[in-house]
């Protein structure tokens, strides 16, 4: 039988190898860590021993049996990692961790301001031990202002931060996506601030600092042009239902139901204005763009003059029916072709079946060797040329890697690791 | 000594060819950090953030937008026109003295002005270019263009954003425009600091369908290891409950969320533990994910109970302790009520 592969891959020609991170976040900086190990920064996830990281407890699992290793939170957030055990709440365990401190180049931590002082990750403390260290520190409201000690999750981020304002629509009022996005937008920005941090260590003269990251604020970020409206015009944008938020003023729905799902055509097409035409032409080949490809009609519409209540249904109304009688694929792929820049409404598996991604080589088969099985995972969010992106194996068991690190890296000898077991410090 | 520390990307020269939203969300993360960045765009053609509403006081004119003015700041502007036979030779010229290249036009347009990668590497070895189309730079569908309010779609964000018996909503924005930034950044400035070490250049194909499917949680991998596929449920969560969106007397929303038993001991005694949240039902989280119908429908009456409607009258001297209106609160002392004991709690705002 194959040698199993190891865990993690090593990645020698990624931007980032040579770069070691220290990981103590849940779920607002797990991912932004991975993401640097998918750069080539050799990431070390830091575990309370035993029960282990709390999000290894995060569902869903996998055949849905709940257990340390099974949760696909983890697996998809922590896949080529390593992982030690290190028990914070004690001294020893302080002491060992700073020793692997003094020999990292970042700390990713997502404990609250009083926290983190009393588990020795305040940056405090962290510079003291290792001036150069990016200490990128990742919390629901930031490190000072009146919400700094309130809890947050997910829903709480995208309601506090107005993403949520911004979904739904007036019969049922706010609606969060499943997908958490508080927690995709704060670990995407953390790290963006944790290799900006790192770059300007290197110009000056390796100096660290750290990096006050707030999920708020990230939500906040990631709110279109709500805010520049509201500044200039006054206008609070809300939840639009099947339409989009335009500045106050109300225009053609963007999603249509097709035979099998739906499409998104923004603007209804864009049915107004000059690629207008083709897709009214489209339409009018059959015999079904009546009454939109009469002469008053295609001026109207091509001018891009408002059109009034009545009006609006009678364009949606024509997209509507020629959707509902067409596959959604073959009508993006047309209506792509013609210059309309629509896109099918896809769920999780149709990603996974779409036909772009898979010539693309997108999907990545990732071994999961103790179980004998192998599962796909989502490939490269970016192709570079020299120093290639790498999915770099499966999430590590809970302190896979103790010996590795508290032997390899800080020399601690065989009877030194048992006593330490023995004291619950790993 | 923070007065003699240099911005990171001082000294960085930075040619954008991009538009709209995405790309210079991308290069504003450099200008902002200290590079130099120049916008290119041409007059003949005002790209469509500028043509976007909110304008200065309500009067269109492309240097008037603050949609554009949001993605922009920090920058310098030029207006060159890439389909005059001169254009493209003034575009190379100043790309020979940038180290950055960006841009977001469909697969092809770059090399048809002679300014693809290739053709800027032999004027300057060293160059970083991103390239940030939709759909990448191969594939089917790489010459399929749209904004980020269709690309959501594709992304599986409508999929997942609305309520359980009705259709797609999506988030109401373009909203990949705000997520795929970011990552496109990472990968630009791990390269730019992989340059600084070495001297190395390089491409980054960069397609913003591939970068957004990583905001998607745990749902890619329950389909491809479970089978199962992740659908809208409102504001419900599959994990946690209580989990949801209420409404108060105001007509605000606060949402509620226990993750954790202990969270959920902090609610009970932040609602004074009332008699149905001691039932033994309700007692742990999977039971409480079979309840969820009763337990929103409790949250739903108490908050409507604790909070003031603006339409009642003040109170007056005459109102004793117990009247609606001196005992209730403003949604956002609810709020404050709930964090006080531990809660995950907010006003959706």
């Amino acid at each position: 039988m194959a040698e199993p592969p190891p865990v993690p891959l090593p990645h020698p020609s990624g931007p980032l190898a040579g770069y070691r991170v220290l990981d103590f976040a849940d779920e607002k900086g797990q991912l932004c860590a991975r993401l640097l190990a998918e750069l080539g920064a050799d990431v070390i996830k830091v575990e309370p021993p035993r029960e282990g990281d709390s999000t290894r407890q995060r569902g869903p699992f996998y055949r849905g049996e709940a257990g340390a290793e099974s949760s696909l939170y983890w697996w998809t957030m922590n896949a080529g990692k390593r992982s030690i055990t290190c028990q914070l709440r004690l001294q020893a365990g302080r002491d060992l961790v700073h020793r692997l401190v003094a020999q990292a180049d970042m700390v990713v931590e997502t404990n609250a301001p009083g926290r983190a002082a009393d588990l020795g990750l305040d940056y405090a403390t962290l510079r003291e031990v290792n001036p150069s260290l990016v200490a990128v520190s990742i919390t629901s409201f930031g490190l000072t202002g009146p919400y700094k000690d309130w809890q947050a999750t997910d829903v709480v981020g995208v309601a506090m931060g107005g993403h949520m304002y911004l979904n739904g629509d007036e019969d049922h009022g706010p609606v969060r996506t499943l997908a958490p996005q508080a927690y995709a937008q704060v670990n995407v920005q953390a790290a963006v601030g944790a290799t900006t941090a790192l770059y300007a260590r290197g110009v000056n003269g390796g100096l660290g600092q750290q990096v006050d990251v707030s999920m708020q604020e990230a939500v906040a970020n990631a709110m279109d042009n709500a805010q520049a409206t509201w500044d200039i015009s006054r206008t609070n944008l809300s939840g639009p239902g099947l339409r989009r938020n335009t500045y106050g003023t109300v225009v053609l729905k963007y999603l249509y139901e097709a035979r099998d799902g739906w499409v998104a055509a923004l603007n209804g097409g864009p049915i107004q204005g000059p690629n207008g035409q083709p897709l009214i032409d489209w339409m009018a080949e059959t015999g079904e763009a009546a009454p939109i490809d009469q002469p008053a009609w295609r001026e109207k519409l091509l001018s891009q003059a408002p059109l009034d209540a009545e009006e609006m249904a009678v364009v949606e109304g024509v997209i509507e029916a020629f959707c509902r009688t067409r596959g959604k694929v073959a009508l993006v792929e047309e209506a792509q072709r013609r210059g309309g820049g629509w896109a099918p409404v896809f769920s999780p598996r149709e990603i996974v079946e779409a036909r772009h991604l898979k010539e693309r080589d997108y999907w990545i088969w990732v071994r999961h060797e103790e179980m004998g099985e192998s599962f796909l995972y989502p490939g490269a969010p970016w192709k570079l040329s020299a120093t290639p992106w790498m999915q770099r194996g499966r999430a590590p068991h809970l302190g896979e890697h103790n010996e590795d690190i508290y032997s390899g890296m800080l020399g601690i000898d065989e009877a030194e690791l048992r006593r330490l077991r023995m004291r619950m410090v790993i | 000594m923070s007065a003699t520390l240099k911005k990171p990307f001082e000294g960085l020269r930075v040619a954008d060819f991009a538009w709209v939203g995405v790309g210079p969300t991308v290069s504003k993360y450099l200008a902002d950090h200290g590079a130099e960045v120049i916008r290119i765009e041409t007059n003949t053609y005002p790209e469509a953030v500028r043509r976007a509403p909110p304008f200065l006081d309500g009067l269109p004119g492309v240097d008037r937008s603050g949609y554009f003015a949001n993605f922009n700041s920090s920058k310098l502007g030029i207006s060159l026109n890439l389909k005059h036979p001169r254009g493209p030779e003034l575009a190379r010229r100043l790309v020979a003295g940038c180290d950055v290249v960006t841009e977001s036009f469909t697969p092809g347009t770059m090399a048809r002005f002679g300014l693809d990668y290739e053709s800027l590497k032999a004027i300057r070895s060293d160059i970083v270019m991103i390239a940030m189309p939709l759909f990448g730079q191969t594939g089917p569908w790489a010459s399929f263009a749209g904004y980020g309010h269709v690309l959501q779609a594709a992304a599986g964000f409508n999929h997942l954003t609305g309520w359980a018996d009705g259709p797609p909503i999506g988030t109401g924005i373009a909203y990949t425009d705000f997520l795929v930034p970011h990552i496109a950044a990472i990968a630009l400035i791990a390269a730019l600091d992989f340059r600084r070490r070495t001297g190395i250049g390089q491409f980054i194909d960069f397609g913003q369908w591939e970068a957004a499917i990583h905001g998607l949680g745990t749902a890619v991998l329950d389909y491809t290891v479970n089978g199962t596929e992740q659908t809208r449920m409102g504001n419900r969560d599959p994990e946690a409950a209580p989990h949801g969106c209420y409404r108060c007397k105001d007509g605000r929303y606060v949402v509620i969320a226990c993750e954790t038993e202990k969270q959920w001991e902090a609610l009970k005694a932040a609602l004074g533990r009332p008699e149905w949240c001691d039932l033994e039902r309700m007692r742990r989280r999977h039971q409480r994910l079979q309840e969820q119908k009763e337990i929103d429908r409790h949250l739903q009456f108490w908050l409507e109970d604790m909070t003031l409607d603006p339409r009642r009258p003040e109170p007056t001297a005459d109102d004793g302790p117990e009247s609606p209106q001196v005992k209730r609160f403003t949604t956002d002392e609810v709020v404050a009520h709930l964090q006080s004991f531990g809660v995950p709690a907010g006003v959706v705002q």
